[in-house]
């Protein structure tokens, strides 16, 4: 049975095999063992403390195959994007160029460097090891979501605006056409080299150095202008799952690869809006069945999967029963459920 | 001979028919009798005294004595932008640099500008094609120097004058299609043509308002930057001798230059003099070409003669006296055509 649940030291060595595997950039799981290290810490930490208000938590999910303690992925929170210091995106405004006297109304679109998302919550560090689990849609939303599930169970530890920055567009040879017309510009070197010499300090510390002027994306080469918002091909499946969630491109995209920047009021995401709390009882589940994710109620021992349920839940709902132990519940206690595709739910 | 003289209220023909040959590239010298006479109306109120800053310019023409013909015409506006706006590119560099990262990047940034506000413009040049010879393009623009010299107090501290910018063999202009196109999806001619119109202003709004980095834009539009048309080297060169040149200001549209320079700076400050006239009956054949000017307000009058100069007297035949309006004994302002190497 796959279940999400919270990191722990323990996978630390199977966390480290998955950031150094390869694939697109994640943008924020180092291939490094002591700043992994630090995440699941955080992590920990963040599960243990008493949080009102949402402050420098982060937290990392794992998604497991109980039978075998195999991890198959990664998906983290971060409560407060830029908690001390700005967040940077770049966003895609408009500015209307317009003459009565002429008779020209003209949009023209410019990146300006942006710290709106600051504050924000965001999803992140996610990765699924899609050459062990294949391609059914239904894992890495398992992964993805189950952040969601987390975040409707704990509200008081989240912002009610959430984003999601993806890997940009990289060649072959994993050059972003973007960043070479762009930040290659400002800094006349690579973004692997920048983030070399920024020793492991954060990606705030290069954007500092970027503070630039609005561009005119009409005076950005065109290649460049042809990758902005769109996914790696590599983050395809997450951008499917961030869009299944309710997570839409927004005005912004990344600062360096021009990576989509997905965002949504929590009230609309799925998860948020159609989940409810229902009264758990073991028992054998029969009729017709959807598939579901269902969590408990906890926050240290989080647990999430999924089940296929009736579609139509009333106040309780019957587990199987080695599903109640994998949620680590007993009979009575509540858990949180929602359809897998939502739609219908409405 | 020729000479360089204030315009006058009857010259309105003779600038509607030097508008008919200049074409719609010099848009202040419509072939409109209308525009033209307000023009002369302004000078006229200019050298009286009762025009406002604003509208305050002046107009010469460069006639042929023999015949009383106007072949060329140019002009000073005493402080330019007060009416309408004045854009200019302004160009400005900014390093993004970062110790710890061993970061050193100089950008180099086009910024909307306004900065010229208030500077005297050399403007309006233009010589009948038919007269482009005997150093007529000198005179018709070296004059205006020696007008500035005599009358120093009515202009502004600094002065600029705008160059036409470069086009390829095809009359495009590069440095539009990579900036100014994505603003107005219009091609250059009718901008052109709007400019030509009066609208300068007008477009100028559409402009990128926030600073343009240069490196985002082709190389040959690049290149256009604070270059002129082919044809307006000489006169830029013309003007450099005179003591100014380009420092930050480019045309918005064309990329051209805009060259400027602090009048107290200026050859005619430095190298011009005031000299008592002496008539001879010919030119000494050694004799250096000088411009000569009178000191007369209205009636302003510029040659420019084989003549030598000692003891602060300068030789000038009957003739050339008689095209200065000056007599034996006036004092007259003298500076050499070209500097001394």
């Amino acid at each position: 049975m796959l279940l999400v649940r919270p990191s722990k030291l323990s996978d630390l060595p199977q966390i480290e095999r998955m950031a150094r595997s390869d694939g697109p950039v994640l943008h924020s799981l180092p291939p490094d063992r002591e700043r992994l290290q630090q995440r699941v810490n955080d992590s920990v930490h963040s599960l243990r403390a008493d949080v009102d208000c949402p402050g420098e938590e982060s937290y990392l999910f794992v998604l497991e195959d109980t039978a075998s303690g195999q991890l198959h992925g990664t998906a983290g929170i971060m409560a407060v994007a830029g908690f001390s210091e700005p967040f940077y995106a770049f966003r895609n405004e408009v500015l209307v160029h317009a003459s009565r006297e002429l008779k020209v109304n003209h949009r023209v679109h410019a990146l300006m460097t942006s710290h709106e998302l600051t504050g924000r919550s965001r999803l992140t560090g996610f990765y699924y090891d899609e050459a062990a689990l294949g391609r059914n849609m239904a894992l890495p939303q398992l992964l993805s979501r189950a952040r969601m599930m987390f975040i409707a169970q704990h509200r008081e530890r989240f912002n009610n605006e959430i984003f999601s920055v993806l890997p940009g567009v990289t060649d072959d040879n994993g050059r972003s056409p973007f960043w070479d017309a762009v930040g290659f510009k400002f800094f006349r070197r690579d973004f692997a080299e920048m983030e070399l010499a920024s020793g492991g300090r954060s990606r705030t510390f290069i954007a500092e150095m970027m503070q630039v002027d609005p561009l005119y994306v009409p005076l950005i080469a065109e290649e460049a202008q042809r990758v902005m918002g769109e996914p790696h091909a590599g983050a395809r499946i997450n951008y499917r799952c961030h869009l299944a969630e309710g997570l839409e491109p927004d005005k912004f995209v990344d600062l360096f690869d021009a990576g989509p920047v997905l965002t949504a009021q929590l009230d609309v995401c799925r998860s948020v809006r159609y989940s409810r709390l229902h009264t758990a009882r073991r028992g054998e589940v029969g009729g017709d069945t959807v598939p579901h994710l269902v969590s408990n109620t906890l926050t240290a021992d989080f647990r999430c999967l999924l089940v296929d349920l009736p579609p139509l839940l009333g106040d309780e709902v019957v587990l199987p029963p080695e599903v109640a132990d994998a949620l680590e519940i007993v009979d009575g206690d509540a858990v949180r459920c929602v359809p897998l595709n939502s739609e219908g739910a409405r | 001979m020729f000479v360089l003289r204030m315009s006058r209220p009857d010259d309105v023909d003779a600038l509607v028919q030097l508008g008919h040959k200049a074409g719609p590239g010099l848009t202040t010298l419509k072939p409109d009798p209308d525009a033209q006479g307000a023009r002369l109306q302004r000078v006229q109120r200019t050298i009286a005294g009762s025009a406002e800053l604003p509208e305050q310019g002046y107009l010469f023409v460069l006639e042929d004595t023999a015949s009383g013909k106007v072949v060329g015409v140019c002009g000073i506006e005493v402080a330019v932008g007060l009416d309408q706006a004045f854009w200019t590119y302004r160009m400005d560099t900014f390093v993004h640099a970062s110790r710890e990262l061993g970061l050193w990047t100089r950008m180099d940034k086009l910024h909307m500008s306004h900065g010229l506000t208030g500077y005297s413009e050399l403007c309006t040049l233009f010589l009948d094609p038919d007269y482009r010879v005997n150093g007529n393009g000198s005179l018709l623009s070296k004059a205006r120097f020696m007008f500035i010299g005599q009358f120093r107090d009515r202009f502004a501290e600094r002065i600029c004058a705008e160059m036409r910018g470069y086009f390829d063999e095809n009359g495009e202009s590069p440095f539009w299609k990579a900036l100014g196109a994505h603003f107005y999806r219009i091609d250059f001619h009718e901008a052109d043509r709007l400019v030509a119109l009066g609208k300068k202003s007008f477009l100028a709004e559409l402009m990128p308002r926030h600073p343009v980095y240069i490196d985002f834009l082709p190389q040959d539009a690049r290149d256009c930057i604070g270059k002129v048309h082919k044809e307006t080297e000489p006169a830029r060169r013309l003007l450099e001798v005179e003591g100014l040149r380009l420092e930050q200001h480019v045309d918005i549209f064309e990329g051209g230059p805009v060259l400027e320079a602090r009048i107290d700076d200026l050859r005619v400050m430095r190298d011009s003099g005031l000299c008592q006239v002496e008539i001879v009956a010919e030119a000494a054949a050694d004799a250096p070409r000088q411009l000569v000017a009178n000191g007369e307000l209205a009636d302003f009058r510029v040659i420019l003669a084989a003549a030598n100069v000692s003891d602060g007297v300068v030789h000038l035949t009957a003739e050339q006296a008689r095209a200065l309006q000056a007599k034996a004994g006036d004092r007259v302002r003298v500076m050499l055509q070209n500097p001394a190497k």
